[in-house]
């Protein structure tokens, strides 16, 4: 390995902390030289700044039609960085624009591929990747064969690069042939205002896949979180499965919560989930698979079925309260 | 118009996950496979555009012969035609050895739409439909929550972060990647399934394709060397016991946390 090449994300008019957590990873990996290209309109100040703090020897892809992600126009920027730092070792975030043009960067390159990596290290100069797989269930050691490799990075998987570094800004030719482009962004949509507001609940009783069908929601989990005085909340394949109405949905897609209690019923734990609950303050999981990741990050686990222990639950607390 | 839709038989989200012998990938005998579920959501995307007017709906996945079973399952819901690449020598490819398989069936077929889910329920890699619009040169999106068709242009609500939506066209022909929950997947009918039995069901191999050199473990630039369950760390403290003793202990739990 001798020349990565971080490809920083901007949010909101800021460098991505994932961006930053890239260079975590590329300043640790022995002997390479870490180079980076920074994509947008008008940001030779944020170039500037990520030179100093881990980017190294930055380039600028500053052009109108790269303002917003679009994966032709961004495409174009990154093979134009890759060929100018001449690297052999391509970071990205997988975020939603990280998964949808890195693939497409690796098939570009014939290079070899290695998506939502939580680790990367080097085997004899080769990059080996760690990665979870079968939705968390488990982890997967990938050894790579190739010139050039292209890694997706999970966000949030590794501490932010905090240090500083000797860096440099430098232009980066890329033509865009804004008219010739056949996938064009139109705009963001921001999610419209719902009824179900789970993030000022101090108690989430959630329902999964497991709960089993839509019925079992008003029969055992709703009434759970009622005595409670809580919310229900629910996992991304009850909402996919048409059970509950998106509003209700807790993860990366749905609501982030934190409330003083997460009651999770049913629900495996696959890292979407996690994302968007594992900062509560305390976590109970039922769940019938000891296996389930959801026991990894809760404070106390029930292994069993929760159609006998949540109503179980239910009545001894209606008890408790008198 | 003429859909391609690309589909992965995966284990059953239930199976068992032993590991293998040489601990590379799970012990894949004697389980229940199935359709991958965001493969499924591609499918009824396809089959409702079918519905709505004229549409040839093409299904095309690689693996064993065990694989016939869910092209079956889609030619029953309403698919037109299948494509099975069934060839031990594509055992062991990477990403990009499938996305070529799958761009050499694409240049034959010429599609006015790709779709297929946007990531596996087994190896969770979300690499091959990039990969394969890369391929075949045409534009893509991932992740998409809605899809409109008018004229030869899709527009396409991509679900980011945050609950928001990115919304994108693409010129015809294109590649859809589709996130779950973007419709309600049909079920195969009785009259369907016996229909499809008399459907085209072609079988062909990576040398039928042209891509005989590209593929298997061969040609592969990625190898799993090792699998196996993440470390246990901070694991659960258990509450064990009938119910109603697992009960009272939670309840104990949750009057310390003082929220009874």
């Amino acid at each position: 390995m001798s020349t990565i090449l971080i490809v920083t994300e901007i949010q909101n008019g800021a460098l991505r902390e994932a961006s930053y957590e890239l260079a975590a990873i590329a300043q640790k990996l022995d002997g390479a030289s870490v180079k980076s290209v920074v994509i947008g309109q008008g940001v030779d100040a944020l170039a500037a700044e990520f030179a100093s703090k881990g980017g190294g020897e930055v380039f600028v892809a500053d052009d109108p039609a790269l303002a917003h992600y679009s994966v032709e126009a961004h495409g174009t920027a990154i093979r134009a960085a890759v060929e100018a730092s001449g690297a052999d070792l391509v970071l990205l975030s997988n975020t939603p624009s990280g998964w949808d043009v890195a693939p497409r960067i690796a098939a570009a390159l014939d290079a070899a591929f290695v998506s939502d990596c939580f680790d990367i290290t080097l085997d004899g100069g080769k990059p080996v990747c760690r990665r979870r797989v079968f939705n968390g269930k488990l982890n997967a050691t990938l050894a790579t064969s190739a010139d050039k490799v292209v890694a997706t990075v999970q966000p949030g998987a590794t501490a932010a690069f905090e240090g500083s570094t000797d860096g440099s800004v430098s232009k980066l030719d890329v033509a865009i042939d804004a008219g010739g482009l056949k996938a064009r962004f139109v705009e963001i949509k921001q999610s419209a205002a719902t009824g179900v507001d789970l993030t000022k609940a101090e108690v989430i009783v959630s329902g999964g896949r497991g709960v089993g069908d839509p019925e079992k929601f008003s029969e055992v989990i709703k009434p759970l979180a009622d005595a409670l005085g809580g919310a229900m909340g629910a996992s991304r394949p009850v909402v996919d499965a048409g059970w509950l109405p998106h509003e209700y949905q807790v993860g990366s897609s749905g609501q982030t919560v934190q409330p003083k209690l997460y009651i999770a019923c049913g629900i495996s734990g696959a890292i979407q989930h996690l994302v968007g609950m594992k900062s509560s303050n305390f976590i109970i999981a039922v769940n019938k698979d000891p296996d389930a990741p959801i026991f990894e990050i809760a404070d106390l686990g029930v292994v069993g079925d929760l159609f006998e222990v949540i109503p179980a639950l239910t009545k001894a607390i209606t008890a408790a309260k008198g | 118009m003429k859909i391609m839709v690309c589909l992965k038989q995966v284990p059953h989200q239930d199976a068992r996950l032993d590991i293998n012998g040489d601990g590379t990938w799970i012990q894949e005998d004697n389980i229940k496979f199935e359709i991958n579920s965001y493969d499924t959501y591609a499918l009824e995307e396809a089959l409702l555009i079918k519905d709505a007017g004229e549409a040839e709906v093409l299904v095309v996945s690689i693996g064993p012969d065990r694989v016939t079973q869910a092209l079956r399952t889609a030619l029953g819901m309403g698919a037109d035609r299948a494509i099975h690449v069934n060839d031990p020598e594509i055992q062991g490819s990477d990403s990009l050895g499938m996305a070529k398989v799958l761009a050499a069936v694409a240049k034959e077929e010429n599609p006015d739409l790709i779709l297929a889910g946007l990531m596996s329920e087994d190896a969770n890699y979300a690499a091959v439909p990039p990969m394969l619009a890369e391929l075949v040169g045409i534009p893509h999106t991932t992740a998409a929550v809605k899809v409109e068709r008018s004229n030869g242009t899709l527009t396409c609500d991509r679900e980011i972060e945050g609950g928001a939506n990115e919304v994108v066209t693409l010129e015809a022909p294109c590649l859809v990647a589709v996130q779950s929950g973007l419709n309600q997947v049909r079920y195969a009918s009785l009259k369907g399934i016996m229909a499809a039995k008399k459907k085209p069901l072609d079988v062909k191999t990576a040398a039928d394709l042209g891509v005989a050199d590209q593929v298997g473990a061969g040609a592969a630039k990625v190898s799993v060397t090792q699998i196996a369950p993440p470390p246990k760390g901070d694991t659960a403290e258990l509450v064990e016991g009938s119910p109603d003793e697992i009960a009272a202990k939670l309840v104990t739990k949750i009057k310390e946390l003082g929220l009874l």
